[in-house]
């Protein structure tokens, strides 16, 4: 693990917000550590913006600020059997290609509206691997969104003490 | 204090020695410490201290690298582990793995162990239900296992010994056949679990929702203070261990008691082997212990043994615990030591909605879990085709609904907005299993461990009044719930192996007669008198209540009835 990389796993374990220098999304090799398998930039990039697209910043921080693509690489190279990352390697090769067919350009190039009316048809897609990818892809997203420190101590704040239970608060 | 080289045997001479330093073996020390008898308490696994080694207890979700789910790999390589409900990312350093402590399934068994300091009290379910004589005297009245050589009576005073001492959240609710406690005020039901206990009152003479009694501490006492502890804060990170010793574990109420008094000697990393048994003196001297870590084989000596090694250790050990006088195992002139094995049958839940008392929702945790209907069948009279009965656990929930179809801001608001669901309950079946002589547990006759010791041979199944029992469960507990109005209703085969319940017990049964059981009313070994056994191994039959309560009763007892014998002399 080169230093880059394990600052920002450090980082992204941590699970904190984190806005990166410009050196390090400039980087050559910036990806997390893997073990049963390695994307490209490209696809970690690819990744990053799908996940910008599921959870867009407004005023609160979207997917890429929380760094939600090298979330959901973790769990899907630490926590799903091996069929599973199969299919989302191979759907994450075919999404590029999909995605160029249907919107003439391809994803990270494409406006936020395409992108998002494109991620939302995507069900229609008869491609297994593709919708198994976009399928593990969201699914992680949301958790990873949801868990985020960002999100549990700034917009739905997590209890670690709650100090108190009642049966009957109002609805 | 337990790496300093002990070399003489009076160095290695205590006045009692317990094996285990889980619930119960805790208590046994507790209770021997604290009138000054020197005690060495053996634990095989690593020491974890109250506070200091719970690594996780005070971490939020986002800390944790897979936001507490097992990794593939563990998944894989710990299938029995993962099994249990309770074996996360926060929790997963407290149980065993797998390949660590090997054993023999001749049917499928799921043997769910925490081998540390405190064994699974840092892991229990902290449900705590006292039995009556409709539990003592099931076995009599039914024609099964033997008798027990105690009843309610015996037991009572020491359930009230132990539950002001560790402190029990709970209703005194007036149902003969769960007896009342020294209890702390209990968690109160919520809006649809009141519902339900009201609905169920009404429909039906003798059932009861009840609010579930727990190891809990609602409202400290000052014994509770002194003992460190504080008022629960309604985190159920439990399992995490507690920092505030909001529920009962040996490791942050009984060890530290019994280590305060000064003649506690905690021995962690001590694989007992074996009991010494002297022919000559007809009685235990001692035990033969192997260092977990360096191998390296000692012994120690005491006047009296307790065994609680949770109950299929126990059985091992007395199994391996062989001489010329007990070739088959320490006590077992009948061969009935490892046979009557039995758990929980735990296969059957069954869930539902209900569309009223939209107004109310909770807030916060409740420790409890919720509700408790004791066991309704068979208490009177005999009325099924099936023998005995079974209790059941009881909650209503209503949480957060998240629309997570949209995509881009659509999905992030509705996320960050989600909407209040519908109530929803869930009850899950504990049920009673008769002691049979072919659910057993025996030493294998080639294969060992990494400390010598013979593998244990596992061969537990269910039986047809397991099933019988489940569809009873399906049957009463879906009228009540359509009586109470939920809809919805869905049962579930929850088809988990034996063991998986966590309630394993017997094999070394109390009774009357040494021909037909183990240990006497004391918890002594017939034909051994100065071990006595108070862990699950020493169950006659296991009724429906959560079983650790009544292992720390019996230990108080057994314990406070040995010391009343070292002082005549007769032990």
């Amino acid at each position: 693990m080169n230093r880059r990389s394990a600052v920002r796993t450090l980082l992204y374990i941590a699970g904190g917000t984190l806005v990166l220098p410009a050196c390090f999304r400039e980087s050559g090799k910036a990806t997390i550590d893997l073990i049963n398998f390695s994307i490209s930039e490209d696809n970690e990039q690819l990744l990053a913006e799908l996940t910008e697209t599921l959870i867009p910043a407004t005023d609160t921080p979207g997917g890429k600020e929380l760094l939600l693509h090298l979330f959901v690489l973790k769990m899907v190279d630490d926590c799903h059997a091996p069929e599973e990352q199969r299919q989302f390697i191979n759907g994450m090769e075919q999404f590029e290609t999909w995605a160029r067919e249907e919107l003439g350009t391809d994803f990270k190039g494409a406006d936020p509206e395409s992108r998002t009316a494109l991620l939302s048809r995507l069900g229609e897609s008869n491609n297994e691997d593709l919708k198994a990818f976009f399928a593990i892809t969201k699914r992680r997203t949301i958790q990873g969104y949801l868990n985020s420190q960002y999100v549990m101590t700034n917009l739905i704040r997590y209890e670690l003490v709650p100090g108190r239970y009642n049966g009957y608060a109002p609805a | 204090m337990a790496n300093l080289a002990i070399d003489s045997i009076k160095d290695r001479t205590f006045d009692a020695i317990v094996i285990g330093s889980g619930a119960s073996g805790s208590w046994a020390a507790k209770e021997f410490t604290e009138k000054g008898l020197k005690t060495l308490l053996l634990e095989r696994g690593r020491n974890v201290e109250h506070v200091k080694d719970y690594p996780t207890t005070n971490m939020y979700p986002y800390e944790f690298e897979h936001r507490l789910e097992m990794p593939y790999a563990d998944r894989q390589k710990n299938p029995i582990a993962n099994r249990c409900y309770n074996y996360k990312e926060d929790s997963a350093h407290f149980f065993v793995k797998d390949d660590e402590h090997p054993y023999i399934q001749v049917k499928d068994f799921d043997w769910i162990r925490g081998y540390q300091v405190g064994g699974k009290s840092l892991l229990w379910a902290r449900q705590v239900q006292r039995w009556s004589d409709f539990d003592f005297e099931g076995p009599a009245r039914d024609g099964f296992s033997v008798d027990w050589p105690i009843r309610y009576k015996d037991v009572a005073p020491w359930y009230s010994y132990v539950e002001r001492f560790i402190g029990v959240s709970g209703n005194n609710d007036g149902i003969p056949e769960l007896p009342d406690g020294e209890h702390l005020p209990g968690y109160p039901l919520n809006a649809v679990e009141d519902h339900f206990s009201r609905s169920v009152k009404q429909h039906y003479k003798n059932r009861h929702v009840i609010s579930a009694r727990c190891a809990h501490i609602s409202k400290p006492n000052p014994i509770h203070i002194e003992q460190g502890r504080v008022q629960c804060q309604n985190r159920i990170l439990c399992r995490r261990g507690c920092p505030f010793g909001g529920y009962y574990s040996a490791n942050a109420v009984t060890i530290p008691w019994a280590q305060k008094t000064g003649n506690l000697t905690l021995r962690p990393h001590s694989v007992v082997h074996s009991i010494i048994y002297d022919e000559t003196l007809g009685k235990a001297t001692g035990v033969k212990v192997i260092d977990a870590n360096t191998k390296e084989e000692m012994e120690f000596f005491a006047k009296v043994i307790f065994v609680n090694a949770s109950a299929l250790n126990t059985n091992l050990i007395l199994l391996n615990s062989t001489s010329n006088r007990f070739p088959q195992g320490l006590g077992n002139d009948n061969g009935l030591l490892g046979k009557y094995v039995a758990f929980h049958n735990y296969t059957a839940t069954i869930s539902a909605e209900y569309d009223g008392l939209k107004q109310y929702r909770t807030d916060g945790r409740n420790p409890a879990g919720g509700g408790y209907i004791p066991r309704f069948r068979n208490v009177y009279r005999q009325e099924t085709d099936f023998l005995r009965g079974w209790a059941a656990g009881f909650g209503a929930s209503r949480s957060d609904v998240q629309d997570t179809s949209g995509v881009g801001n659509t999905l992030k608001e509705d996320i960050l907005n989600p909407k209040l669901g519908p109530w929803r309950v869930h009850s899950h079946m504990m049920a009673e299993t008769i002691p049979k002589v072919d659910n057993f547990v025996a030493l294998d006759g080639d294969q060992k461990d990494a400390w010598g010791i013979p593998l244990l041979r596992i061969s537990i199944d269910y039986d047809e009044n397991d099933r019988k029992m489940r569809q009873d469960y399906y049957e009463q507990m879906t009228e009540m719930f359509e009586k109470a109005g939920f809809t919805n209703i869905r049962t579930r085969d929850d088809n988990r192996n034996p063991g998986n319940d966590i309630h394993e017990m017997g094999g070394v049964r109390m009774g009357h007669d040494p021909k037909t059981s183990l240990l006497n009313r004391w918890h002594q070994l017939h034909a051994c008198q100065n071990v006595f056994v108070t862990d699950g191994a020493c169950m006659t039959s296991t009724s429906t209540q959560n079983p650790t309560l009544t292992y720390m009763a019996f230990t108080a007892r057994a314990a406070n009835y040995a010391m009343d014998e070292m002082k005549k002399g007769s032990l």
